[in-house]
């Protein structure tokens, strides 16, 4: 179907996803249908075990579904090899996650370099974009510290500034304020909201947090694997062709 | 490339105690390894420079063929006549090479006090050629004097030496008189007065009660005969032995002579079988340190993986390859191994420089005197050494480093 607006970033179609426990089966995901496109800030919610987690390590390439098509830039993941994947997420998908898996002999600088050094860019020029990115997140003061030495919510911003520094297409948030204090993790919504609307970045994460989700343009409610609720209050016109697998 | 052996090395020095000991494993291993090795050596040179230079037995010998299988059978027809020996000196005249020529004949016979016989097997040699094989030893070797008494001379016929055993089993002391019994070439008994010169001690037991040395012309003198049984030739050079062994072998054979031609470590026994001996003490040591450095490596790799699960997760999220993941790893045990072995080499240049200062002594197989012990640094054996070391950390991570490779990254990430 064709539309006006944002061109499509992430397409999933008929997607299931079964994990395999000695020989117990467990279904995560259901027949899911989706589409992400480029700008928007989507929060995917519900309760523990309802596929959240699933959703975005498909979206975001760290997992392959068991049955339909994921599409990333218009490319069936499952045509890649692991080697190709990785290239995509390198390129193409920043994350942030719950315990901001910040590599601990690294600096903060070393760490938001740390995706561009892994594509081969020269240290000079991944220092160069890794300090801009800091700035950014305002943690250039904290460039030589260890992630030892910040704190949870400047270590969020670490690797905010870290998901960012390829300037990729996606960034895919596990739960990113759940490990934060109230404050915290209101400056880090503040700090994503911001760099989605400035850099037309887009964002997808998952979230228990309600003050997060009244900041988010579209929600996406999981249960039992299923998308059972993606709405989008403010700009209903963006989901002209997003279908529900209910 | 530097960005990852500095995340390596970093890596390294994060569970500081583990990888400290993994280091000292390694270093202690590599230094054990060399130590020995250099014990190993300092043992063989001094065997091949014993066999060669103090019992002047040469590089090569020249013998009739057949005579090492058929010569105590059979001796008078594999002696080397004056004529043949004309003809040879002028083949050894074409080699510079060889700096010494030392004729031998060996005999056996009884030795009596005058009162009771003994057998005795003897090297009849030119005193002042053995002396001049002496001389060209190095170190050491060349200043042990391996009998109490005095010298053999090459025209004072009837000096003798003995070895202990055989002189107590005579009651001889050094100047008593004896006489030697023994067939001529042509079968009739002769005999010849002597008096005891030396004494020294056999080289092995079985022959502590047997052993004599008497000058060439006291042997030729008992055999009744000008001939010898073997020339034996000092080279310039150990390296050039196989070189000139093949090329006499050729010039006198194209002579029309039946000869052949041995090598010192062919004709020495006792030198190769010591050598065998210490090669499987070497290998059974090197094996013993090996096995123990690769279970280090592989333990502090594997743990190092399990620690760090959630990382591996989190740099294969970031676009890290799982050749990515391998070579971090790679990286890390090739560290512990460079590091480990620059250990090793301190501790062994402390080792020798510790020998060298305090020179302890010991009495070595078939020498009976004190001789300072030495440990040589053998470059070969340490580069060796390094890039096995570091070949075997690489191998003893692979199989963790795979492992950690081919993880799930949702399953790593979720780690705990």
């Amino acid at each position: 179907m064709s539309r006006i607006g944002p061109p499509l970033l992430v397409e999933l179609r008929q997607v299931g996803k079964v994990y395999h426990l000695g020989e117990s089966r467990i279904t995560a995901l259901k027949t899911v249908n989706l589409s992400i496109h480029r700008g928007e800030f989507v929060a995917v919610w519900g309760p523990s075990g309802s596929g959240k987690s699933t959703l975005c390590n498909l979206i975001g390439l760290l997992d392959v579904c068991s049955s339909g098509t994921v599409r990333f830039e218009g490319q069936d993941v499952a045509a890649l090899s692991d080697d190709q994947r990785s290239e995509l997420r390198n390129r193409g998908i920043g994350f942030v996650f719950q315990s901001f898996n910040l590599i601990p002999v690294l600096s903060a600088l070393e760490n938001v370099m740390l995706p561009l050094q892994i594509s081969g860019v020269s240290t000079a020029q991944a220092r160069r974009a890794a300090r801009k990115r800091l700035a950014e997140v305002g943690l250039d003061d904290h460039a030589a510290h260890r992630p030892a030495k910040l704190s949870g919510g400047q270590q969020q911003r670490v690797a905010i500034a870290r998901a960012l520094v390829t300037d990729p297409a996606l960034v895919i948030a596990d739960e990113p304020t759940a490990n934060l204090d109230s404050e915290n993790a209101l400056r880090i919504t503040e700090l994503m909201r911001r760099l989605n609307s400035n850099n037309g970045t887009t964002f997808v994460f998952s979230t228990h947090d309600q003050r997060l989700l009244e900041r988010v343009e579209r929600q996406i409610q999981m249960r039992d694997g299923e998308i059972i609720d993606d709405r989008s209050p403010e700009q209903p016109a963006m989901r002209l062709d997003r279908s529900v697998g209910l | 490339m530097m960005t990852w052996i500095k995340l390596a090395l970093r890596n390294l020095f994060r569970n500081r105690r583990r990888s400290l000991f993994t280091i000292l494993a390694i270093g202690l291993g590599f230094a054990a390894v060399n130590t020995l090795g250099g014990f190993t050596a300092y043992i063989f040179t001094s065997l091949k420079d014993s066999y060669i230079y103090a019992q002047g037995n040469g590089h090569l010998s020249v013998f009739k063929t057949g005579f090492l299988q058929e010569g105590k059978l059979d001796p008078t027809r594999y002696l080397i006549d004056e004529e043949e020996m004309g003809v040879i000196q002028q083949v050894l005249a074409r080699h510079p090479e060889i700096v010494v020529v030392a004729p031998q004949l060996h005999i056996s016979g009884l030795l009596s006090n005058g009162k009771v016989s003994t057998i005795f097997i003897a090297a009849g040699r030119v005193p002042s050629a053995v002396r001049r094989i002496n001389e060209h030893a190095r170190g050491m070797i060349g200043k042990i004097q391996l009998f109490d008494g005095k010298s053999l001379e090459d025209d004072v016929i009837h000096g003798i030496g003995l070895s202990r055993g055989l002189a107590e089993q005579l009651n001889l002391d050094l100047g008593s008189d004896a006489v030697a019994m023994a067939p001529t070439v042509s079968g009739q008994i002769n005999a010849l007065d002597a008096q005891v010169f030396q004494l020294f001690d056999g080289p092995v037991e079985a022959l502590e009660d047997k052993l004599m040395s008497v000058s060439l012309k006291f042997a030729q003198s008992l055999y009744d005969t000008g001939s010898v049984d073997r020339l034996t030739l000092l080279l310039t050079n150990d390296d050039t032995t196989e070189t000139v062994r093949a090329q006499l072998a050729g010039e006198l054979a194209a002579e029309g002579l039946k000869l052949e031609v041995k090598t010192w470590n062919e004709l020495s026994t006792f030198y190769t079988k010591v050598k065998q001996m210490f090669d499987v003490i070497f290998l059974f040591t090197f094996l013993i340190v090996f096995t123990i450095v690769v279970m280090s490596v592989i333990n502090t790799v594997s743990m190092a993986i399990m620690e760090r699960t959630r990382e591996i997760g989190t740099l294969r999220a970031l676009g890290f390859k799982r050749r990515g993941i391998v070579g971090l790893f790679a990286a890390e045990s090739m560290l512990l191994g460079i590091l480990g072995s620059l250990l090793g080499m301190a501790l062994t240049l402390i080792t020798w420089s510790g020998v060298a200062f305090f020179k302890p002594t010991w009495i070595p197989p078939q020498i009976t005197r004190r001789v300072p012990l030495e440990v040589y640094l053998v470059p070969d054996y340490m580069l060796y050494s390094i890039l096995l070391l570091i070949v075997l950390s690489l191998a003893a991570a692979s199989l963790p480093a795979r492992t950690a490779a081919r993880m799930q990254i949702v399953g790593a990430l979720g780690h705990t």
